[in-house]
């Protein structure tokens, strides 16, 4: 009777057991808010990770919406605010989005700060593209013979594009109720080429990422509000649309946060969409048209803002993160063949947050990304600091690709190979939704994975091939 | 009572298990995803026989038939949020001119007054892929020839010259289907009583079915209604 009724309790403890890991996930995150000095309640909105000081390490600049544009540093163990000059803080001015990159070729990477004073259409004030001059910030837009072409039209999102993969980025500003503009430097003046480049198109411009989507240059995807989306092909520099053709233009929903991804770890990039309290997109490229892949759990509505793929926990496989604004934020992790699983939260949940952006950058230079969460709007409130829980005997890469110009090479697709997995990134050229991630390929390494070796494709569409003998390190790649 | 619980937790491990797997089918999703696809000039108005011919040339069973054709309005060609609730209405049979009660799905109120006034039922034979179904279909007449033919609405989309434009929309019998009368049967006597003494189906679309053409402002206006009259 004893040995049955032990018998039966071991199948029951069996069965818990399987059950059990399913029900209970342990916390993902952990909330290490506590490192930001001097975190108060502010309105935030867009976040960009680039070296702003020349210092060699990355900051998470964060911008202000009629408070001060702050850019984060980690020194001592905790995130401080550096930024001390009133161009760059502007607490005048509301800034929404931004993003960094190199546009005039000195190896240093200006920083876009789109303001929008306006929901829709005509603004104030226009926007400022800061760049350093010895110690002193200014704003290339102040400069007399940069005046002609300022951006006045109410915007959100901004992306840097290498559109003739030269390493001369323009900035796709993602206007709302008004043209898109496409600034470049041309004879040392910046001028709109948008109209040249078949962008000036009209609509309620919300994000925009850019990168190898469907050929060797950099293509654009722009998420949309009250009009399609775009998926801008890049032909010899110029754009043509072609999302009807590829089944992305998603017309009757509203964009919001976008990431280029590789959802089916198989060597390319393709383009997750969140739609705002509409149905989130995973769409993976199949026979010339974007197939959505995402299940019922992804693709659920929500109030929806930035979203990251990023392998957080260094075990291989992507997450996706989705910031919520005023619902509770959502990570699924990406596991073989585009399964979506979700991974349920309790730190980073934030149900009463009104997330407005969110960034990932190893901030600390430890190996594990760090998540900073900004967050406003209707309601101030301060900055969140997430970093996952990570096994000890973890293991990661990091590949920073640096183009000709000694900058970061924004819009370059890095792609690990090893015996398990072909899992491209991209180096971010901003703005899945007001937000741009560190320009670094962040890997976390999987069980029992080895003979590692890396590609870079390049802006100009050429690649290089790296073997890798060691892990646990950051290995700078530079363009020839 | 050992085997009770352990086929108890049995079911529960395998129903879990299932759960996290399955994957409804998400008809309001695929309409979404395909509405360019179905207006690629992205005018909708009174559309929904687009919606209708759309739906029926796909390869489905006769409950996924049903499913779409609860999510968009036949008369205003909007979409309808899934687990929207139907009125129960009638409509006057083309041929026999006898009353045919069932459920319209509808974007707004006023769309069940001009479904029940300007458009017949007819019913439709059809074979899907799990085999033949018979259903009630709303069907106004060709308005191809009418020289009042609403600019808002594509024209194109209805007619080829003055015939109907049968890639576009669904005909049957001469007159253009714009959509599907869910549940439709012979009214009987309360079922009449019940439409009648509706607040929308009753009262409400008895002023709206007086109001002169040019007075009418809910759902479509007037849109619909110069299209079907």
């Amino acid at each position: 009777m004893k040995s049955r009724l032990s018998n039966f309790l071991k199948k029951i403890i069996i069965l818990l057991i399987l059950i059990i890991p399913n029900i209970v996930n342990a916390d993902f995150f952990e909330d290490i808010t506590d490192k930001i000095i001097d975190n108060p309640k502010r309105l935030s909105y867009g976040i960009s990770v680039t070296d702003m000081d020349k210092d060699g390490k990355y900051e998470f600049i964060v911008t202000g919406f009629g408070y001060s544009n702050l850019a984060l540093s980690y020194r001592d163990g905790n995130l401080i605010n550096i930024a001390d000059q009133d161009i760059f803080s502007d607490e005048l001015r509301k800034s929404i989005g931004v993003a960094a990159c190199d546009v005039d070729k000195d190896g240093y990477e200006e920083i876009y700060f789109l303001n929008t004073d306006t929901y829709s259409g005509t603004k104030k004030y226009s926007d400022r593209l800061i760049d350093l001059e010895g110690n002193k910030f200014l704003d290339m837009f102040e400069i007399d013979t940069n005046k002609e072409d300022l951006n006045l039209t109410a915007g959100r999102s901004v992306a840097c594009v290498d559109r003739k993969g030269n390493g001369e980025y323009g900035l796709y500003v993602s206007n709302y109720g008004g043209p898109t503009r496409f600034y470049e430097i041309e004879d040392k003046i910046i001028k709109d080429k948008s109209a040249n480049l078949n962008l000036d198109n009209i609509t309620g411009g919300r994000a925009v990422v850019s990168g190898h989507i469907l050929t060797d240059r950099s293509d654009i995807f722009a998420a949309n509000e009250r009009g399609a989306n775009f998926l801008l092909k890049n032909n010899d520099g110029v754009f043509e649309d072609v999302a009807f053709d590829y089944r992305v233009d998603d017309v009757i929903q509203n964009g919001r946060g976008t990431a280029l991804a590789d959802i089916m770890y198989r060597g390319r990039l393709d383009i997750i969409s969140g739609n705002w309290q509409g149905y989130h997109r995973a769409y993976v490229l199949k026979n010339d048209q974007f197939k959505d892949i995402g299940n019922n759990k992804f693709d659920k509505p929500s109030r929806i803002r930035t979203i990251i793929s990023a392998d957080f926990d260094n075990d291989g496989y992507d997450e996706v993160f989705m910031n919520n604004i005023a619902e509770p934020n959502k990570l699924f992790k990406i596991i073989e063949n585009g399964r979506f699983e979700e991974i349920k939260l309790e730190i980073a949940l934030e149900p009463d947050g009104y997330g407005t952006g969110a960034a990932v950058a190893d901030i600390d230079n430890d190996g594990i990304l760090e998540l900073l969460v900004s967050r406003g709007e209707s309601k101030e409130q301060p900055l969140t600091l997430y970093k996952a829980k990570v096994s000890k005997q973890s293991k990661y890469l990091r590949i920073k690709p640096i183009n000709k110009y000694g900058a970061p090479a924004r819009g370059a697709t890095v792609t690990l190979l090893t015996n398990q997995r072909k899992h491209s990134k991209t180096i971010d050229a901003g703005s899945g939704y007001l937000c741009q991630m560190e320009p670094v390929a962040h890997y976390g390494i999987r069980k029992n994975e080895n003979d590692f070796k890396v590609e870079v494709r390049w802006t100009n569409g050429t690649k290089d091939l790296i073997k890798i003998t060691k892990l646990d390190q950051t290995v700078i790649i530079k363009q020839k | 009572m050992k085997k009770t619980l352990y086929k108890f937790f049995l079911i529960f491990f395998v129903l879990f298990q299932f759960e996290t797997i399955a994957e409804e089918k998400n008809y309001y999703k695929e309409l979404i995803t395909d509405w360019s696809r179905i207006f690629p000039d992205q005018n909708r108005n009174a559309a929904g026989p687009k919606f209708f011919k759309y739906i029926i040339d796909k390869e489905i069973t006769y409950e996924d038939f049903v499913e779409f054709n609860k999510l968009y309005c036949a008369v205003s060609g909007s979409l309808i949020n899934p687990n929207s609730e139907p009125d129960f209405l009638f409509a006057n049979e083309s041929n026999t001119n006898k009353k045919i009660c069932g459920d319209y799905y509808k974007c707004c109120i006023p769309c069940s007054c001009d479904i029940m006034k300007y458009s017949e039922v007819e019913k439709m034979k059809y074979k899907f892929i799990d085999g033949l179904q018979e259903f009630y279909v709303f069907t106004i007449k060709n308005p191809c020839n009418k020289k009042d033919f609403p600019n808002r609405v594509n024209k194109n989309y209805f007619c080829d010259g003055v015939k109907i434009n049968n890639n576009q929309v669904y005909s049957l019998n001469g007159r253009i289907v714009i959509g599907l009368l869910h549940n439709g049967r012979s009214c009987r006597k309360d079922d009449i009583d019940f439409v009648k003494t509706h607040q929308v189906t009753g009262r409400f679309c008895e002023l709206r079915n007086n109001t002169p053409l040019e007075n009418l402002e809910g759902g479509m206006g007037d849109i619909f209604i110069k299209l079907a009259k």
